[in-house]
């Protein structure tokens, strides 16, 4: 390849020779700053710049701080098999976040379930689903906590007993419930990568993002260029249902309370 | 056991999608029971009907805790209070009730 010259000693002293000493000095002290702020910076506002090893062919690429960011169009309009392909690519796109993401190569193995899980029998397909999403997506921590690829803790917690499966609440409308009640428009797999692609956005402050502090809180929204999901309960039967653009995250540190589409 | 009515105060001012409602935290030791408000979406505590006063401080780290005994409001202690319950606290006026269509659904 192209980059096998630049390594070649021969070559790397010929250009040295002829660039001035000033330069080289700069070249230097740019590229030790380089070395201690990369990956501060991929941590600070979730980039992706590679370490200096990786430019230099020694090193696979750096891992991303944060998954590929989902698609901007997490939830499609509601046909089953528009849903079915659009798990599909959240899937590939979490695959591709895997194969350079060391620590997600393990997620499947059996020895990492968590304990309080209910054990897997062949006629509880549904908790098998579920173990398969959460598997392929977020990476156990031991006591049934879990995190995300951009870094959000879901831990037992919430009335429903784990945060999980309080934003689960989030994947149905409940049209009898008074005012308003943001429901997704995707599976569960589909929801987790668009919090997190909410979160990196809204992190690193990004265009049409806001955040807010709530007494130990966060709460983070960000919009989306295709709708995510729509408005349910009795606000949003009265207004019809109408499309919703923006998620709204609140957390408390990196541990995610909750998680919902919003206007 | 789910019940058949959802008593809660409005919209919660915080997350803007949860209902503020009324959670009572029985204290076996004392033969207490306090009331309090409890956003069932972010979880964020006020001590009274009003919403002015949260409550932050709790024994427990990541959960929301009661203001009188600092315990965790999801402990088997805690529940949304019923109807009776909202009179006792003297908030009944503060509240509004709905009926349940489908109980499954609001818990």
């Amino acid at each position: 390849m192209a980059r096998r010259t630049s390594n070649d000693p021969q070559a790397i002293a010929n250009v040295l020779r002829l660039i001035p000493a000033k330069w080289l000095v700069g070249m230097l002290v740019a590229l030790v700053l380089y070395f201690f702020l990369q990956p501060k910076l991929n941590a600070w506002f979730g980039w992706n710049l590679p370490s200096i090893a990786a430019m230099a062919g020694n090193e696979t690429p750096a891992k991303p701080a944060s998954p590929k960011p989902a698609s901007p169009k997490p939830a499609q309009p509601k046909s089953a098999q528009q849903k079915s392909a659009q798990q599909t690519s959240a899937q590939a796109e979490l695959a591709s976040t895997k194969a350079t993401e060391p620590r997600t190569t393990e997620p499947k193995a059996a020895s990492t379930k968590p304990s309080g899980e209910p054990t897997k029998s062949p006629a509880t397909a549904k908790a098998q689903d579920q173990d398969d999403w959460k598997y392929r997506i977020l990476k156990p921590l031991g006591r049934d906590r879990y995190e995300s690829p951009a870094g959000l803790i879901y831990a037992p917690g919430s009335e429903e007993g784990h945060r999980l499966s309080h934003i689960a609440r989030h994947l149905e409308d409940q049209p009898d419930r008074p005012g308003s009640h943001g429901v997704f428009d995707g599976d569960m797999a589909a929801f987790l990568v668009a919090i997190d692609d909410a979160y990196k956005r809204a992190r690193g402050h990004a265009k049409g993002t806001k955040s807010r502090l709530e007494d130990g809180m966060t709460v983070y929204e960000a919009p989306f260029d295709q709708t995510v999901g729509y408005l349910g309960g009795t606000e949003g039967a009265r207004k019809k249902n109408p499309k919703l653009k923006k998620l709204r995250l609140v957390l408390r540190d990196r541990n995610l309370i909750t998680a919902f589409p919003i206007q | 056991m789910a019940k058949p009515f959802l008593i809660y105060v409005k919209q919660c001012p915080v997350c803007g999608d949860g209902l503020c409602r009324v959670r009572v935290c029985h204290d076996l030791q004392r033969g207490r029971l306090t009331g309090c408000i409890l956003c069932d979406e972010c979880e964020t505590v006020w001590t009274d009907p009003t919403l002015k006063q949260k409550f932050l401080r709790g024994k427990v780290e990541g959960t929301p805790c009661c203001p009188d005994c600092g315990q965790s409001l999801w402990e088997p202690n805690s529940h949304w209070a019923d109807i009776p319950e909202v009179c006792l606290l003297g908030w009944y006026d503060s509240v509004q009730i709905v009926r349940k269509e489908n109980r499954d659904q609001i818990v």
